[in-house]
């Protein structure tokens, strides 16, 4: 009807052509608010869980401060009950075929596009993110996740033959994220079999709907369990008895950085400019917003660093004002800072763009990738070859060539350094809730006794250790670095007895600079390694199995020496050789990865496999040569470069293979260092620029490599003390291993001219 | 009336290096539609100004002067009156920009505007219209027919051919002689996006156009099998851009053929809006070339003053 409400006349708009406000109605999301009479609980085993004597915190609109809602801060008991929930779906929901799986995920889908309204709303009322953008983008594609995984679900008898559900999944939300988020873990979890009990932080209600919707299905109500309450609640769903893995989360999308070619410099800085001065802020749920609000939080982080980066000699670009008190903070460009200020090295906050130039494609390369950080990337070029060099280059999970924040359910994404070593979506995305079957179950306490402090920090004084007994096969000495063997740093050796407990010879004691001296000849190697075509790897893999095959009687001789049976020798000898000719016709195989297409997309999505750079493993004290070769033959098929710790109780047939590969290998791809295992985990671990590590030892050599490599979040393959049968297809070659010696990085190549 | 010289000099380094990003306009042409709306008093604001940016057109074979007569009367009575006094928008003269007709009917055209005592423009469109495939001579002679009788706005067609093979030198030659042929008439060339192979020539028969000196830059005849689309807008809008940044020249834009509702007219004005910014948001320097749109316009607005769906004839037709 005309004429309504007072705000501008017609006339008066015809006049200045202004958008106005175009509200979306969110009586739904109030609607929903209501039936929970504006008190949210948590959602656990298909019921609201409402305890009493629990604190509560407000779910505030960020714009207006409303208080919308109430909501219940969880306790241990909670977090407890949640877990029993989530155990109990697991008997049944694992033991479902795939395909009942399937229907199941499919009709959580249709219920959410049922109700997308009110998801729609809900999230943006709550989060103050444009709308249009929750109802275009997340809605849609929370759809197509299901979709997606219940075909994966579908096809799992067939496609994940010899894997096995984890069991309950933790799942770790940050304080800001999207509910996408979310959807991107929870649905492989539970298209494998797995259940899941999410951990949101408190006043987060579209979670809560999201287990709602799914929990009224009726069948299988515990499957998906969300509990809100504070982040120091991680430590106690992580230490759940039987929970299996623990997920987080990164918050939503943060600022960008910007590289500008020098040429294009000024060129480009106008046009982002202008581009900028468009974006409209407002509220979230105005159909006509660009960029919604993120609270009062997220406009002081902001300001903050706008400051600072001002006050260190930044121009700053504003597309509007600053309010005081305002939820809104205007999009920023901040150029010109200098490279060695604490702002070009500090994470970029929302809304801010820090543009800085570059000279050559090269030097954008080094400045990309001389980050901790390797999310996602983009690259803008009109020259096919350059882009695909850089998309190749960049160290990071996710390339859009000629684009930007493009997802689909089957391109896998997830990330490399600080950005996390998970994945989500695509075949990848299920890896990370399964195992080969028969893997024992995690065990989830930990233990207390461990000091972190004091693990292998020192090495115990090794002496002369009487006189070597025994048929003495020539013995190779010093530590295997850099293509040659080494004195140890330390200038000392340790003893290394046989099964009869005689002196069998001696090794070189290895220590932390050696380990040093290991990792910088590792990535020397690198380069040269990757660049190998997989056939020139194969040929070098054959090339050592031969050589070990020439030099049987040798190894044969000194596994009977170490108490092993002569057939069984024989037989771990042959295996070793087999492995490493198996693992050699794989580097071939397994190619480059594969091609996807997505929906919506003209062009290609490339899922590429690539080497992790340096991988250091630590091998178990069983299976003395075979365990080694196991584990080294994977990592070099898929082009990493290794420093290995061989059996501590046996090291001397690794050394054995060293000598064939000092005359095979180019120099530094495979480093040995042999010593005491704890002193060598802890330096490997505390290592910043190892990429890798695995890691078959002791329990509580594993706990200490999952604490230490939380420096720099580098992936780690941890035994838990369980030793395996390294003769046995299933563990000793089995496919993980494949899995864990690359990563995965998606290109995207959308085309047109 | 014309004063200012337009154009420029022909300068083949202002299109050498240009490379339009096929994916990267799509993203933005998507974005544009789903991100901007505007709602009731806006909306019917808004829609009362795409109407002043109307050309309206009719471009049949069996034109005559009675539905040309017919048009000319709706150009200059486009809304009911009484709509227009419901929103207080009576006294303020609301006109199409023009009406566009081909050129033996523009006789017709300024007769029936003269009868209704107006001086809203005829434009014709000329230079073979719709494929440009006639001779050079006869294309600028056409034009100075037209001029002479009364058309104030001439709407020519390019020689795509001379785009597919690249030979701009000559593209800008021949809308420099369209541009002299016109006189005092505004020149608005149609580059025909939908046949010209790319976006990157779309940005590149922009510029040559501009350079050489057309008032407007338009999409297409509304005969090709593709006419007015979003990606091709944005490429021609950032032309029209860059040509401003380069000489400070504003040149116009119309989009034409395909734009049929009320809510596409919307979503024109807001691409205009903001790519170019609220100074391109008059009919000096926009306009829409259509046919069908002013009733869906005149719907909608009916709608919005008494809340109900008009009836096909409770508005008078064209």
């Amino acid at each position: 009807m005309a004429a309504t409400g007072t705000g501008p006349s017609a006339r008066e708009i015809f006049a200045t052509l202004e958008y106005g406000p175009a509200p979306e109605s969110h009586a739904c999301a109030l609607a929903w608010l209501d039936t929970q009479d504006r008190h949210l609980g948590h959602y656990v085993n298909g019921m609201w869980l409402k305890p009493e004597h629990r604190n509560s915190v407000p779910c505030q609109d960020p714009i207006t401060g409303e208080n919308l809602a109430s909501c219940l801060q969880a306790q241990a008991e909670d977090v407890a009950a949640a877990m029993e929930a989530a155990r109990t779906a697991f008997d049944s929901w694992s033991r479902l075929p795939g395909a009942s799986r399937a229907q199941h995920l499919t009709r959580l889908a249709k219920v959410i596009q049922k109700h997308q309204r009110l998801l729609w709303t809900l999230e943006s009322l709550v989060t103050g993110r444009a709308v249009r953008d929750v109802r275009d983008g997340d809605v849609q594609l929370a759809q197509q996740l299901l979709h997606y995984h219940a075909v994966q679900a579908h096809a799992q008898e067939e496609a994940l033959a010899g894997w096995e559900p984890m069991g309950v999944i933790g799942l770790i939300l940050p304080p800001t994220f999207c509910f996408l988020e979310m959807m991107w873990r929870i649905c492989p979890a539970l298209a494998v079999g797995c259940t899941v009990v999410a951990l949101v932080p408190p006043a987060s209600p579209t979670p809560l709907l999201l287990a709602q919707l799914a929990g009224e299905l009726g069948q299988f109500p515990g499957i998906l369990n969300v509990i809100s309450g504070p982040a120091s609640l991680g430590p106690v769903l992580a230490s759940q008895p039987g929970i299996q893995k623990v997920a987080f989360c990164g918050a939503v999308e943060g600022g960008l950085r910007l590289l500008i070619q020098e040429s294009v410099w000024k060129e480009t800085m106008r046009r982002l400019q202008a581009r900028m001065r468009q974006l409209r802020s407002g509220r979230g749920l105005d159909g006509a917003v660009d960029m919604g609000a993120r609270g009062a939080a997220a406009c002081d982080l902001a300001q903050h660093y706008v400051r600072e980066a001002q006050s260190q000699g930044a121009q700053v670009f504003q597309a509007g004002d600053v309010y005081p008190d305002s939820p809104f903070y205007p999009p920023t460009l901040v150029s010109d800072l200098p490279p060695a200020s604490p702002c070009a090295q500090a994470e970029v906050p929302w809304p801010v763009v820090v543009a800085s130039p570059f000279r050559t494609a090269k030097e954008a390369l080094a400045l990309a990738n001389g980050t901790p950080r390797g999310g996602n990337a983009s690259v803008w070029s009109e020259r096919l070859g350059q882009a695909l060099e850089l998309g190749y280059g960049l160290q990071v999970g996710t390339v859009w060539i000629n684009s930007h924040g493009l997802r689909d359910p089957a391109v896998p994404t997830g990330g490399c350094k600080e950005s996390g070593s998970s994945w989500h979506g695509g075949p990848d995305g299920l890896y990370e809730y399964l195992r080969p079957s028969g893997t024992p179950a995690r065990l989830s306490y930990l233990s207390r006794n461990l000091n972190y402090d004091t693990f292998g920090l020192v090495v115990p004084s090794t002496l002369p250790a009487g006189h070597e007994l025994g048929p003495s096969l020539p013995l190779p000495y010093g530590l295997f670095v850099g293509g040659r063997f080494q004195a140890p740093g330390a200038r000392s050796s340790r003893p290394i007895q046989d099964s009869f407990g005689n002196l069998h010879g001696y090794v070189a004691e290895g220590g932390a600079k050696d380990i040093r001296g290991a990792v910088e000849a590792a990535h020397q190697a690198a380069s040269g390694w990757v660049g190998q075509s997989p056939g020139a790897r194969t040929t070098l893999l054959w090339a050592l199995a031969a050589a070990l095959e020439r030099r049987k009687s040798t190894l044969v001789s000194r596994l009977e020496r170490q108490g092993v049976e002569l057939e069984t020798a024989k037989a771990e000898v042959e295996l070793s050789v087999r492995r490493l000719r198996a693992w050699g016709a794989q580097a071939q195989a397994q190619a480059q990865g594969q091609t996807l297409q997505v929906a919506g997309l003209r062009g290609p999505v490339l899922r590429l496999r690539e080497p992790l750079g340096v991988l250091a493993i630590v091998c178990p004290d069983e299976w003395p040569l075979l365990a080694f070769v196991s584990l080294l033959a994977p990592a070099l098929a898929y082009g990493n470069t290794v420093v290995m710790v061989p059996s501590g109780t046996c090291p001397l047939l690794a050394l054995d293979v060293c000598q064939d590969m000092a005359t095979l290998f180019p120099a530094g791809l495979v480093n040995v260092v042999t010593g005491d295992q704890d002193h060598l985990t802890r330096c490997l671990a505390l290592h910043q620029d190892i990429q890798a590590l695995w890691y078959f030892g002791s329990a509580q050599g594993s706990q200490f490599v999952e604490w230490a490599s939380a420096g720099n979040l580098k992936p780690v393959w941890v035994n838990r003390g369980c030793p395996q049968a390294w003769d046995q297809e299933t563990s000793g070659a089995s496919p993980e291993l494949g899995l864990r010696a690359a990563r995965t990085k998606a290109l995207w190549l959308p085309m047109g001219d | 009336v014309r004063s200012e010289v337009r154009g420029a000099a022909l300068d083949l380094s202002w299109i050498s290096k240009v490379q339009v990003n096929h994916p990267a306009v799509l993203r933005r042409a998507e974005q544009i539609q789903a991100r901007r709306t505007v709602k009731k008093e806006w909306q019917a604001a808004w829609l009362l100004k795409a109407v002043t940016f109307i050309d309206l057109t009719t471009l049949s074979g069996d034109d005559t002067s009675s539905n040309v007569q017919r048009l000319c009367y709706k150009a200059k009575h486009p809304i009911r009156e009484d709509l227009l006094k419901a929103l207080n928008m009576h006294d303020k003269g609301i006109t199409t920009a023009a009406v566009c007709v081909y050129p033996a009917r523009v006789c017709d055209a300024v007769r029936a505007l003269k009868a209704a005592g107006c001086d809203i423009p005829v434009a014709s469109v000329a230079t073979g219209f719709p494929a440009g495939q006639t001779h050079l001579k006869t294309r600028l002679e056409e034009i100075r027919l037209a001029v002479e009788d009364g058309a104030a706005e001439i709407d020519v067609v390019i020689n795509r051919s001379l785009v597919l093979t690249g030979q701009w030198e000559a593209l800008y030659d021949e809308i420099r002689q369209f541009r002299k042929a016109c006189g005092e008439a505004h020149l608005k060339t149609i580059l025909a996006t939908g046949e010209l192979g790319s976006l990157t020539n779309v940005y590149k028969a922009s510029m040559i156009a501009m350079m050489a000196g057309s008032d407007f830059i338009k999409t297409s005849t509304g005969k090709e099998t593709v006419n007015a689309t979003f990606p091709v807008a944005i490429v021609m809008l950032r032309a029209i851009r860059d040509f401003f940044w380069k000489t400070g020249n504003k040149v116009g834009f119309k989009p034409a053929g395909g734009i049929r509702t009320a809510k596409d007219s919307l979503a024109w004005l807001s691409l205009v809006k903001e790519e170019l910014g609220d100074e391109w948001l008059k009919p000096e320097l926009f306009r829409i070339g259509a046919s069908t749109l002013l009733s869906d316009i005149e719907r909608q607005i009916y709608h919005h003053v008494t809340g109900r769906y008009a009836a096909y004839h409770d508005l008078p037709m064209s």
